[in-house]
C-alpha cells in the first residue's frame, strides 16, 4: 500500500497535538483558592490556619500531588473585609477557575461569599462557625469543617450549669453581629434548661473598661460569667476587671478566652485562673499529659517549621487549616477526579474521615462535619503549645 | 457610679487631647487632618514597643513616643498637606491625609500585629486601686496640662504668637515676613509630639492597638466640633462631654445604644449652637 508522504505529516501533526493535549491535562495543577484574612482585624486565626494549609499543600505536593497533579494554592488576603472577600471569591471562581475554595476565615465574610461560590458550583470548605453558613439545599457544595457556633455555646453552657452547677448566669457579649447572635442563642439555650440569666448585656468591643459591667453582674448575684466575643481586647479587660475587683467568679465562654494574646493583656498571670472555654478533644492533654497521637505528630512537624520554640497560637487553628487541604485530597482521590458533582457525592457520603482537628462526617442533607463528641472544655491557664488540660469536672 | 464617671472622663480626655492636636494643626493650616488619631495610635504602639520590646525605661519610651509622633507630624505636613495647599484651594487634603492615615495603619498592622498588645505600668501602683488607677488619671491629667501648656505657649512665646498670627491671617503674616511654610511645618511637628504624648499617656487604657487611629480621629473631631473649633477649653469640655455621655449611655442602656445616644445628643448641641459650646461666630481658630 502506498501512502502519500503528506498524509503521514498531517497524521504525525495531529497525533503530536493529541499527545500534547493529553499530556498537558495530566500536568494541569489542582487549583485551590484560599480566602484568608492574613492582615486586618482577627488575622491571628488566619495566620495560624495558613500555616496548616501551607504545610498540607507542601506535604501533598512532595508525595506526588493529587491524582498525579500538583496543588496550586491561590492565596487571597481579604483583610477581613467582606467586600474584598466577595471580589476575590468571584475572581477565584470565574477567572482563575479554581476547583476548590477554602474559607473565608471570618463568618461575616463567608456570609457574603458562600452564595457566590454556590452559584459557581465550586466545592467550598467552610471554616466559619455561624450556623447560617451551610445549607444542603441552597449551598449543596459547601461543607463545614469547623464546629458550629451552637456547639461552642452548648458545650460552654453545659459545663457551667452541669459540671460547675451554676444557675445564676451573667452573659456579657459584644455588639458585633457575632456577639449579638451568640448572646441570643446562649440565652435561649439556657432558658430551655430552665435557667434565666440574672444579668445580660451587650458591650462595645472597644470599651476601655468593664468594671461597670462586672460590678453589675456581681450585684445581680451572678455565680458564673459567660462572655461571648472574639475580641481579645474586650476579653482581656473583662478578666482584668474581675481580677482587680478580687472577685473569683468562674468565667466560661468563647474559645478566644484561651488565646495566647489574652495572657499577654492580663494585669497578673493568675487572672487567667478559673477561666474555661469550649475547646476540642484533639487539642486537650490526656490524664497521661499527652496529646492524641495525630495532634502530637502535627505539633512536632509545625514546631520544626517554627524553629523548635513554643507554639504560641491556638493549635486547633493550625490543625483545622491542615485538615481542609487533606479533606480536598481525600475527596478528589476517592472521586477519581476534581469534577464538582463527583466531589459533592463523595463528601456527602463521608463517614469518620480521620483528620487531626477531628473526624469528619457529612451526609446528603448534613453539611456540618464536626461531631459533638469531639468538643471539650479546657482550662485557659493550662496553655501549652496551643493545647490545654481539660477543665475540672 | 464613681467608676463610670472616671472611666468616661478618662476616655473623654483622650478625645480632648486629640481635639487639642487638631487645634494646633488647624491654627496654621486650616486643615483637619485624618492622621490626627493615628499620631496618638503611634504614640501608644511605639511607647509599648520601646518599653516591652527594647526594654527601655519608661522615660526613654516617652521620649521615643514623642519623637515618633513629631516625625509623623512633620511627614504629614510634607507629604499630605504642603503640596496640596500650594496647588489647590479645594479640600483635597481630606483625601491626602486619609491616604496617609490608611497607609500608616496598614504598615503598623503588618509590623506590630493586628491584636491589641499590653502597655506597661508607668507608676508603681496596685492593680486594685479601682477608679484611682493611673490608667484613668494619666490621660485626664495630661489633657488638662496640654490645654494649659498650649495657652501659655500661644500667649507667652514668640513661636506661639506666630501661630496666632497665621491663624488670624496667613497672608498678612507672610507680608510681615513670617515664613508661613516653616511655621506650619513646626506646628505639625509640635502637634505630632503632643499626639504621641496623648497616645502614650492613655496606653494602659487603650492597649497598644493598630486600629485605634480612626476611632480617635472621629471622636477627637466630635469633641472639637462640640467644644468649638479653635478653643482649647472647648476641646476639654467637648471631650469630657463625649466620654461621659458614652459611659452613661452604656451604663443605663447598654452598648447597643451607646454611640447613637452619645452622638445624637451632641448633634442636638450642634443644632442649637453650630459654632460649638465655646466657639466664636467670628471664628478665631487658635
Amino acid at each position: 500500500m502506498k501512502v502519500h508522504w503528506s498524509k503521514l505529516v498531517i497524521g504525525a501533526f495531529f497525533s503530536s497535538c493529541l499527545m500534547a493535549a493529553s499530556g498537558s491535562a495530566v500536568a494541569q495543577p489542582v487549583k485551590i483558592g484560599w480566602l484568608s484574612s492574613l492582615t486586618g482585624p482577627l488575622s491571628s486565626a488566619a495566620i495560624a490556619e495558613n500555616q496548616g494549609v501551607q504545610l498540607a499543600v507542601e506535604e501533598i505536593n512532595k508525595s506526588g500531588g493529587i491524582l498525579g497533579r500538583q496543588i496550586e494554592l491561590l492565596t487571597r488576603d481579604t483583610a477581613g473585609d467582606p467586600t474584598k472577600a466577595v471580589n476575590f471569591a468571584q475572581q477565584l471562581a470565574f477567572s482563575d477557575k479554581v476547583q476548590f475554595v477554602i474559607g473565608p476565615v471570618n463568618s461575616g465574610e463567608a456570609l457574603a461569599t458562600t452564595p457566590i461560590l454556590a452559584r459557581a458550583g465550586v466545592p467550598n470548605i467552610v471554616i466559619g462557625a455561624i450556623d447560617e453558613l451551610v445549607d444542603a439545599t441552597k449551598y449543596p457544595r459547601a461543607f463545614r469543617a469547623i464546629n458550629t457556633n451552637l456547639q461552642w455555646i452548648s458545650t460552654a453552657n453545659n459545663y457551667a450549669t452541669g459540671s460547675l452547677k451554676k444557675t445564676k448566669v451573667a452573659i456579657i457579649a459584644d455588639t458585633s453581629g457575632y456577639g449579638t447572635a451568640s448572646a441570643r442563642s446562649a440565652e435561649q439555650l439556657l432558658e430551655k434548661a430552665g435557667i434565666k440569666p440574672v444579668y445580660s448585656v451587650l458591650v462595645d468591643p472597644n470599651k476601655t473598661d468593664l468594671s461597670d459591667e462586672m460590678n453589675k453582674a456581681k450585684a445581680a448575684g451572678a455565680d458564673v460569667v459567660m462572655p461571648w466575643s472574639a475580641a481579645t481586647g474586650l476579653l482581656g479587660r473583662l478578666l482584668n476587671a474581675r481580677g482587680d475587683m478580687g472577685w473569683n467568679v468562674p468565667v466560661v465562654g468563647h474559645p478566644a478566652l484561651m488565646a495566647a494574646q489574652i495572657r499577654k493583656l492580663l494585669n497578673k498571670p493568675e487572672y487567667w485562673d478559673n477561666t474555661f472555654a469550649a475547646g476540642y478533644q484533639s487539642t486537650t492533654y490526656g490524664t497521661d499529659g499527652k496529646l492524641p497521637e495525630r495532634t502530637q505528630a502535627l505539633v512536632d512537624k509545625v514546631r520544626g517549621k517554627l524553629g523548635g520554640g513554643e507554639i504560641d497560637v491556638l493549635f486547633w487553628w493550625i490543625a483545622l487549616g491542615y485538615d481542609t487541604v487533606k479533606i480536598i485530597e481525600y475527596a478528589a482521590k476517592t472521586a477519581g477526579s476534581t469534577d464538582p458533582a463527583a466531589i459533592q457525592k463523595v463528601l456527602e457520603n463521608t463517614k469518620d474521615f480521620r483528620g487531626v482537628y477531628t473526624n469528619y462526617t457529612w451526609g446528603p442533607t448534613e453539611r456540618n462535619g464536626f461531631p459533638d463528641a469531639n468538643m471539650a472544655m479546657n482550662a485557659a491557664s493550662t496553655f501549652k503549645d496551643g493545647s490545654f488540660k481539660p477543665a475540672p469536672r | 457610679m464613681f467608676t463610670v464617671i472616671v472611666s468616661g472622663l478618662a476616655i473623654g480626655m483622650l478625645y480632648a487631647a486629640v481635639a487639642l492636636v487638631y487645634n494646633v494643626m488647624f491654627s496654621t493650616s486650616k486643615v483637619l487632618s485624618v492622621t490626627t488619631g493615628h499620631i496618638a495610635m503611634l504614640g501608644g504602639v511605639f511607647g509599648a514597643w520601646f518599653m516591652t520590646g527594647l526594654h527601655l525605661h519608661w522615660i526613654v519610651g516617652l521620649a521615643g513616643a514623642l519623637a515618633v509622633g513629631a516625625l509623623f507630624g512633620g511627614l504629614t505636613e510634607l507629604l499630605a498637606i504642603r503640596r496640596v495647599l500650594n496647588r489647590s484651594d479645594e479640600h483635597l487634603w481630606l483625601l491626602s491625609t486619609l491616604a496617609l492615615a490608611t497607609m500608616v495603619q496598614q504598615a503598623v498592622g503588618l509590623w506590630w500585629g493586628t491584636e491589641p498588645k499590653p502597655f506597661p505600668r508607668l507608676i508603681d501602683q496596685s492593680f486594685g486601686a479601682g477608679a484611682l488607677d493611673q490608667k484613668f488619671w494619666l490621660p485626664i491629667a495630661l489633657a488638662v496640662l496640654m490645654a494649659v501648656g498650649l495657652e501659655l505657649f500661644y500667649h507667652r512665646t514668640m513661636f506661639g504668637k506666630l501661630f496666632l498670627a497665621m491663624s488670624e491671617d496667613a497672608f498678612a503674616a507672610r507680608a510681615r515676613g513670617v515664613s508661613t511654610d516653616r511655621i506650619r511645618f513646626l506646628s505639625y511637628v509640635l502637634s505630632g509630639a503632643l499626639g504621641g504624648l496623648a497616645g502614650f499617656a492613655a496606653g494602659q487604657l487603650t492597649f497598644a492597638y493598630f486600629a485605634l487611629g480612626l476611632t480617635l480621629t472621629l471622636n477627637g473631631f466630635i469633641a472639637l466640633a462640640v467644644g468649638g473649633l479653635g478653643s482649647n477649653v472647648g476641646a476639654l469640655i467637648g471631650g469630657a462631654a463625649l466620654g461621659l455621655l458614652n459611659a452613661f449611655a452604656s451604663h443605663w442602656f447598654g452598648g447597643s445604644y451607646q454611640q447613637t445616644i452619645a452622638v445624637g445628643l451632641l448633634m442636638v448641641v450642634l443644632l442649637l449652637k453650630p459654632e460649638g459650646l465655646l466657639g466664636s461666630k467670628n471664628v478665631r481658630p487658635v
